[in-house]
Order: C-alpha cells, then sequence, then structure tokens
C-alpha cells in the first residue's frame, strides 16, 4: 500500500515536471481547445492527484462565479453622487496615483524577480572588478632595473632592463645646445 | 462588459439612451453624467470591493473612477461603451489602490458582509443548508488567500472568475499580452488551491 502511495506521488510530480499542471486549472475552468482537453483527460486517468487537483480548482471557480454581488448599502448609494461630485468640484484628484506600476510597485509584485535581478546586477560587478583586476595584475610589468646611468657634458645615458634580463633599453637625454647659432 | 448587478436605476436601457446621455456629459451637463452614475455606481463598487475586499476603500475607488471619467470625458473617442471604458479606470484605480493599501498595513480583508444575519437568510433560501454551508466556508477561505496575492494576479482572477471577462479583455483592460494574462491566473488559482488543499484533506 505504501509503495502504491509513493507510486501516485511520483506520478504526479512527474506531471508537475513535465509542466502538464499548468493546464489542470484551465481543463477545470473549461478554457481548453477540444485537443488539449483530450490530452489532459487521458493525463487525468492515470494521475489520481491530479484528479484531485481539477476537483480543488472547480471547486474555486464554482466558489468565486457563484459569490454575490456586493451592494451598497441605501446609505451609501444615495450619498454616492453627492460625493462624486464634490470630488468634481474640487479637480483635484485625490488619490494621487499614475495607473503605470512605478518601480516600488514592481518591486512589490515581483519579489523573486526584483531578487534575481538584484543578484544578477551584483554578479555582474563582481565579474567585471575581477577581470579587470586579472588584467591589470597580467599587463602591469613587475618594475624595472637601472643598470647604469652615465651623465656627460652634451648628454647623459640610462640603461635599463626588465628582472629576467629580457628586454634591455639604453635611454640616452641629449642637453640642448645654449648657444643655437653656434 | 461589467457583470450584472443594478445600481438604483440600473443600466440605460437601450445603448442608443447611454450614448445620449454620454454625449450630453461630455458637454458638461452634470444632469447627464449623473443619470450614468446613478446607472453604473452599483457596478462599479461591486468590481472595486472585489477587487480590494473592503469597503471604505472600494468606496473611494468607484467614486473617483466617477470623478476621472467625467474629467476625461471629452477625450473619450466611444470606441468602447461607456461601462467598459469606465471598467477600465475602476480596475487601474484598484490596483493602484491595492499596492497602496499593503505599502501602508490596510487589510484587504473585511467580513462586514459576512453578519450572522446575511449568513441565516442564505442558508435558509438554501435548498440543500449544508452545501451552502460548505460553498461559504470555501468562499471564506478563498477570500483569506485572495488577500495574499500580489495585486496583477489578484486583479487578473476577479476579472476573470468572478466578472467572467475572456483573456482577450483582460489582456485589453490590464494592458498587458495574452500569455502573461495565463500566466497570472495560473500562479492566482495555483495559490487558492494551496489554501484549499487542507480544508479539502479535512472533507475527505
Amino acid at each position: 500500500m505504501l509503495i502504491f502511495g509513493d507510486w501516485m506521488g511520483i506520478t504526479h510530480r512527474l506531471h508537475m515536471a513535465l509542466g502538464r499542471a499548468r493546464r489542470l486549472a484551465p481543463y477545470a475552468a473549461g478554457e481548453l481547445s477540444l485537443i488539449e482537453r483530450a490530452r489532459v483527460e487521458a493525463d487525468l486517468e492515470r494521475c489520481p492527484a491530479c484528479r484531485r487537483e481539477v476537483e480543488a480548482y472547480r471547486l474555486i471557480s464554482q466558489a468565486l462565479q457563484t459569490s454575490p454581488p456586493i451592494a451598497m448599502t441605501p446609505g451609501e448609494a444615495s450619498a454616492f453622487w453627492p460625493s462624486v461630485q464634490r470630488r468634481i468640484r474640487r479637480g483635484a484628484v485625490s488619490l494621487s496615483r499614475s495607473s503605470h506600476p512605478g518601480f516600488r510597485e514592481l518591486v512589490w509584485d515581483h519579489p523573486r524577480l526584483s531578487f534575481l535581478s538584484v543578484a544578477a546586477a551584483l554578479l555582474l560587478i563582481i565579474g567585471v572588478t575581477l577581470g579587470q583586476s586579472i588584467w591589470w595584475t597580467a599587463a602591469t610589468p613587475n618594475g624595472v632595473e637601472v643598470v647604469s646611468l652615465e651623465a656627460g657634458d652634451d648628454a647623459s645615458v640610462m640603461l635599463f632592463q626588465t628582472p629576467g634580463g629580457s628586454l634591455k633599453v639604453i635611454w640616452v637625454f641629449e642637453r640642448p645646445s645654449s648657444h643655437p647659432g653656434s | 462588459m461589467f457583470r450584472q448587478m443594478g445600481g438604483p436605476d440600473g443600466p440605460p436601457k437601450q445603448a442608443q439612451d447611454e450614448r445620449n446621455l454620454v454625449e450630453r456629459a461630455r458637454g458638461r451637463d452634470r444632469e447627464a453624467f449623473g443619470s450614468l452614475v446613478r446607472c453604473y455606481q452599483g457596478r462599479a463598487f461591486n468590481l472595486a470591493y472585489q477587487m480590494l475586499r473592503n469597503r471604505e476603500e472600494a468606496l473611494d475607488v468607484a467614486q473617483e473612477a466617477f470623478a476621472r471619467a467625467y474629467a476625461s470625458l471629452p477625450t473619450f473617442k466611444g470606441e468602447s461603451s461607456f461601462s467598459t471604458w469606465l471598467h477600465r479606470i475602476v480596475v487601474n484605480l484598484g490596483i493602484d489602490a491595492l499596492r497602496r493599501m499593503r505599502r501602508g498595513g490596510i487589510a484587504t480583508y473585511d467580513d462586514t458582509r459576512a453578519t450572522p444575519e446575511e449568513g441565516e437568510q442564505e442558508l435558509q433560501a438554501a435548498d440543500d443548508p449544508a452545501a451552502t454551508l460548505e460553498m461559504k466556508q470555501v468562499r471564506e477561505l478563498l477570500v483569506r488567500g485572495m488577500a495574499k496575492l500580489p495585486a496583477a494576479q489578484r486583479t487578473v482572477l476577479v476579472l476573470r472568475e468572478v466578472e467572467g471577462l475572456s483573456y482577450e479583455e483582460i489582456a485589453r483592460l490590464v494592458g498587458c499580452n495574452l500569455g502573461t494574462v495565463m500566466s497570472r491566473l495560473f500562479y492566482a488559482r495555483r495559490r487558492l488551491r494551496q489554501v484549499l488543499e487542507a480544508h479539502l484533506a479535512d472533507l475527505r
């Protein structure tokens, strides 16, 4: 019996994983095409948990669709138009809200999406920073070593090399002539 | 487009009557606009209440919707009916109100309607009191579950299940595509099913 119960659970989880569960609520609400209905019905024959889900979705639709309309009290109804008139006279709209959701509303309505966006932005920043630091480390020479420096009357000569000695540079500083015409 | 429910005057008997009233109201005839308000105030309030589940806020949203409709009437092109256009204003204000209420910690569930007298009358009128009581309990659970849904999901659910609008109509009203409507509906229904599961398990 336990094995049978587990098997039912596994079947249900498999259906969920395959995304078929997404069709159960629209099936219960009668929103699927004939072909899709047939597919779901074939699934339902094999999946008791799915059948229970469909029952629950049907109950939800039935309860919501048959909920009695809410009426205003006679007092509320008679005060309604005078209140609207006062608002019209005021001209300004008391509820200073736009019909388009702002950033705060989006964050409020989609916390998971907002969290993922922030996490992605942080990862991007960390990635770029790390990449730059690695690049700078690779590109920057580890210093140079001055081998000799000789100063003459007309010029100075400096010889320096990289630490391994793989690159040697001779730098000549010429002293400008004090008498250009001579 | 509004779910059938009468205000004090009910909807105008013919579309022509409504068009005449709208035309006069566009010319700033307050009396004509007052007639439109009396026709549709009950429906506007009901829609706002289904979305917000808070009487004061629903009244505020419904009244504000009419005030905004009056201000925007000169730009109303008449491509849809007045009631559809008003419906859209109520939905947009309702979504904004839901978000504002949640930020302010205002309850989006009140049980002012579930007075003992009303419950008793409903049970007495029912053919099957046990089933009616059961359905009443389910509705109460659902209302509590809906209070926890994000504003966008709750709005789509109300428009679909309570107002009976098609996916296309909801997409137009809310300003999103069909896929988004279906996705929001799926998550809203799944959440409500989870709310009901414990209750249903007790019944089995």
